[in-house]
């Protein structure tokens, strides 16, 4: 009798899943993001991270400075030629698994600026998981991107992209 | 006193009270101008004036120096046409330091020489650029936007376009 | 010693000896760094912990503007001024339009000049806000961020209301404003003007007297009034050292001599006086908000020149001349008498301007912007020199540079 009862409870108190689930929920749920503002989406990006728009409730409480100690790198602004080998060495810094959101249209096609002095896009220089249009994007909007890619890291599971 | 003999000529334009001078004696004339009260340097630029039908211009490089009285509230406007490859003037640094970094910026942008200028390397573009950015034979840059009017001519100089 | 630590900057050691000894160190204060200033490089020679040189590098952010505009209509050239000084965009457009104006020949209506004016003095507030929020964090005061941005929401929600746009608003055009004040954005605004005192009296509650705030800044990166007034510096920069040099009473524009307001001066010549002038102009700002609300005139809010500025939608079904106007503006754009205008403003950073040289064509032939940032960061060797690395950040807040201003 005894058996019988303690099987029942095992079934009610024990979660059954699988390891890729497991770790794609935990890796979505804690992108940590590097802070790479670099003019006006960098304002709005600041946004996120205060009170009304609370981006901590997402997972992302510690934006950190330091690429190795983030996942998610947030370019908030326009790249110009002189910024985009530092980018891309702090893109390199950061360890794997690591996501690149391009926010704003001057960091995803070069935005209202088509000269010599910007890149434009930043996927001509690292690879971009989400871009947001927008010129600045509203701060909804960069919860919109970080959401599209917490789904999309939950379904990777344990390898992610390489 | 800024000396007549200094001033090549002067008007008046929209509002803005202007004097030409030669680029010899730009550091006397600022001098001059600094002396009698304009003590604040505004901002200093240069102007390309290559194919300018509003003309005609006495060279095609127009450095302007604009001055401000905070004492009389009054603004002056210095203008000193250069020419030559590359084109050369005397730095203002001395006078008003502001003007290092425009004087950096202006020699960036335009090719403007600026002699006994303590510093007088590339400020805003990498260091390797090659061009001076803002001439009017510099083109634009960036990438052709399909389909639009300045399709064909986007890579040469905006005058085409 | 000369040795290249990339980007083609080379740094020449000189084998000094610092105060006890030691040689002298360089460090990179690099362009990506987590003061949200933006992307300023410095290269700090130390010795031990105290500045002896310092190298301000900049470019980082290089947006290639002047050269945009020289390729855009004049009527398009206001959205590119947005976006360089991108704290206060309604400044940088007021010093374009006052440019063109002048070359134009016009003068804009009162209504006009009103709504400018609480745009302009709205994003004052706006601008101070963010360096007194990030200035608090950096400084380790973590809720001056909160509190600072949740009222600058407020200033945003109001921004779009009126224009559509939260930040980048392209409200001030040559020839008057985009749009008119709707009912709901003038109860907004006299919402906004009876809250942000009490608000004002909680960030000063927070900050003024607080030791560690104090300690911080008190005495660090001074500039005496003689230095700011040589080395150029113009807004809260020049204010803070005693000189009582402001656009807005000295040289009024858009009708700031209807307004009664102060300006706001600090004798103290350091960061700890910096911060009062910009209090006391947000205070200034509320005031100038309440007279112009109260006193807003009624009227046109553009002037009235078809070859400026488009006919409205309603004219476009009945009138065949508006349908020519609007399509000339559209295609070709209008052209501007041949001269040259400059027209400055007195932005939250000091004096912005724009110099604007017209070839009597529709492209503009040169489009400077005068920045204030650019200027105000001149002085930043001097305020450090000799102060701890922890002060290099205060006095980089303290100079409230907008890299994109800085680097056009």
């Amino acid at each position: 009798m005894g058996v019988e009862a303690l099987a029942e409870s095992l079934g009610q108190n024990i979660l059954t899943t699988t390891l890729g689930k497991l770790i794609g929920w935990g890796r979505g749920n804690s992108v940590w993001p590097l802070q790479f503002g670099l003019a006006c989406c960098a304002i709005e990006m600041i946004h996120t991270a205060t009170a009304s728009v609370d981006i901590a409730r997402f997972g992302s409480e510690a934006m950190r400075a330091s690429p190795r100690q983030a996942d998610m790198m947030i370019v908030s602004g326009r790249v110009s030629q002189k910024m985009a080998p530092i980018l891309r060495t702090i893109y390199d810094q950061m360890p794997e698994p690591k996501w690149v959101i391009s926010m704003g249209a001057c960091a995803s096609t070069g935005g209202v600026f088509n000269n010599y002095a910007l890149l434009q896009g930043v996927d001509k220089i690292v690879p971009v998981d989400v871009y947001i249009p927008g010129c600045p994007p509203r701060p909804e909007d960069l919860l919109n991107a970080l959401m599209i890619l917490q789904e999309r890291i939950k379904a990777q599971g344990i390898t992610p992209r390489q | 006193m800024i000396s007549d003999n200094l001033i090549v000529e002067r008007g008046v334009s929209a509002g803005d009270a202007w004097i030409t001078i030669a680029p010899e004696n730009v550091h006397s004339a600022l001098g001059a101008l600094k002396d009698e009260g304009y003590r604040l340097l505004v901002f200093l630029t240069c102007v390309d004036h290559l194919a300018d039908s509003s003309g005609p211009f006495p060279a095609r490089f127009e450095v302007v120096y604009e001055l401000r009285n905070m004492e009389t509230r009054e603004l002056i406007r210095v203008r000193a046409f250069v020419d030559g490859d590359p084109p050369r003037i005397d730095s203002v640094h001395d006078l008003f330091p502001p003007a290092n970094w425009d004087e950096r910026e202006t020699f960036d942008m335009f090719g403007v020489v600026f002699a006994d200028h303590p510093d007088l390397t590339r400020i805003l573009m990498p260091d390797d650029w090659v061009g001076h950015p803002l001439r009017r034979d510099f083109p634009v840059g960036g990438e052709v936007v399909e389909f639009s009017e300045e399709h064909e001519t986007w890579q040469t100089a905006p005058e085409k376009a | 010693m000369t040795t290249e630590i990339g980007q083609g900057i080379t740094v020449t050691k000189t084998g000094e000896q610092g105060a006890f000894g030691g040689e002298l160190l360089t460090i990179n204060f690099g362009p990506h760094h987590p003061s949200t200033h933006g992307v300023l490089r410095l290269i700090v020679d130390l010795d031990g912990e105290q500045v002896r040189r310092l190298k301000p590098v900049i470019g980082y952010l290089h947006t290639g503007i002047e050269k945009q505009a020289e390729a855009l209509r004049w009527q398009q050239v206001v959205v590119v001024t947005d976006r360089h000084d991108y704290l206060s965009p309604p400044f940088n457009n007021l010093a374009y339009a006052l440019a063109v104006e002048k070359l134009l020949g016009v003068e804009v209506p009162p209504r006009a000049n009103a709504l400018r004016v609480i745009m302009c003095e709205l994003t004052r507030i706006s601008s101070h806000l963010v360096w007194l929020g990030t200035s608090g964090i950096e400084l380790g005061a973590s809720t001056m961020l909160m509190y600072c941005f949740r009222e600058r929401d407020t200033i945003l929600d109001m921004n779009e209301e009126i224009s559509g746009f939260r930040m980048h608003t392209s409200y001030i055009r040559p020839g008057g404003v985009m749009a008119d004040a709707t009912p709901r954005f003038l109860e907004l605004l006299d919402r906004f003007c009876n809250q942000m005192p009490g608000n004002i009296d909680e960030y000063e509650a927070l900050l003024t007297m607080n030791p560690i705030f104090r300690s911080r800044t008190i005495g660090i990166g001074r500039l005496p009034a003689e230095e700011a007034k040589v080395l150029g510096a113009t807004g809260p920069m020049l204010r803070g050292s005693g000189v009582p040099w402001d656009l807005r009473k000295s040289m009024p524009y858009s009708g700031y001599e209807n307004y009664d307001f102060e300006v706001a001066t600090s004798d103290l010549c350091d960061c700890y006086g910096r911060y009062l002038v910009r209090i006391k102009e947000m205070r200034e700002s509320v005031k100038i908000l309440r007279q112009a609300l109260n006193g807003l005139p009624d009227g046109p809010v553009n002037i009235d020149d078809r070859k400026v500025l488009p006919p409205p939608r309603e004219e476009l079904e009945t009138s065949m001349e508006a349908v020519i106007h609007h399509f000339k503006l559209f295609t070709e754009g209008y052209t501007v008498p041949a001269g040259d205008a400059y027209a400055a403003v007195e932005s939250g950073r000091g004096e912005n301007g724009c110099y604007v040289v017209s070839d009597g064509t529709h492209k503009p032939r040169r489009v400077k912007f005068r920045s204030a940032s650019f200027v105000n960061l001149q002085p930043l060797e001097r305020m450090a020199m000799n102060h701890m690395v922890a002060d290099m950040v205060a006095i980089i807040g303290t100079a409230d540079a907008v890299l994109g201003d800085v680097d056009r």
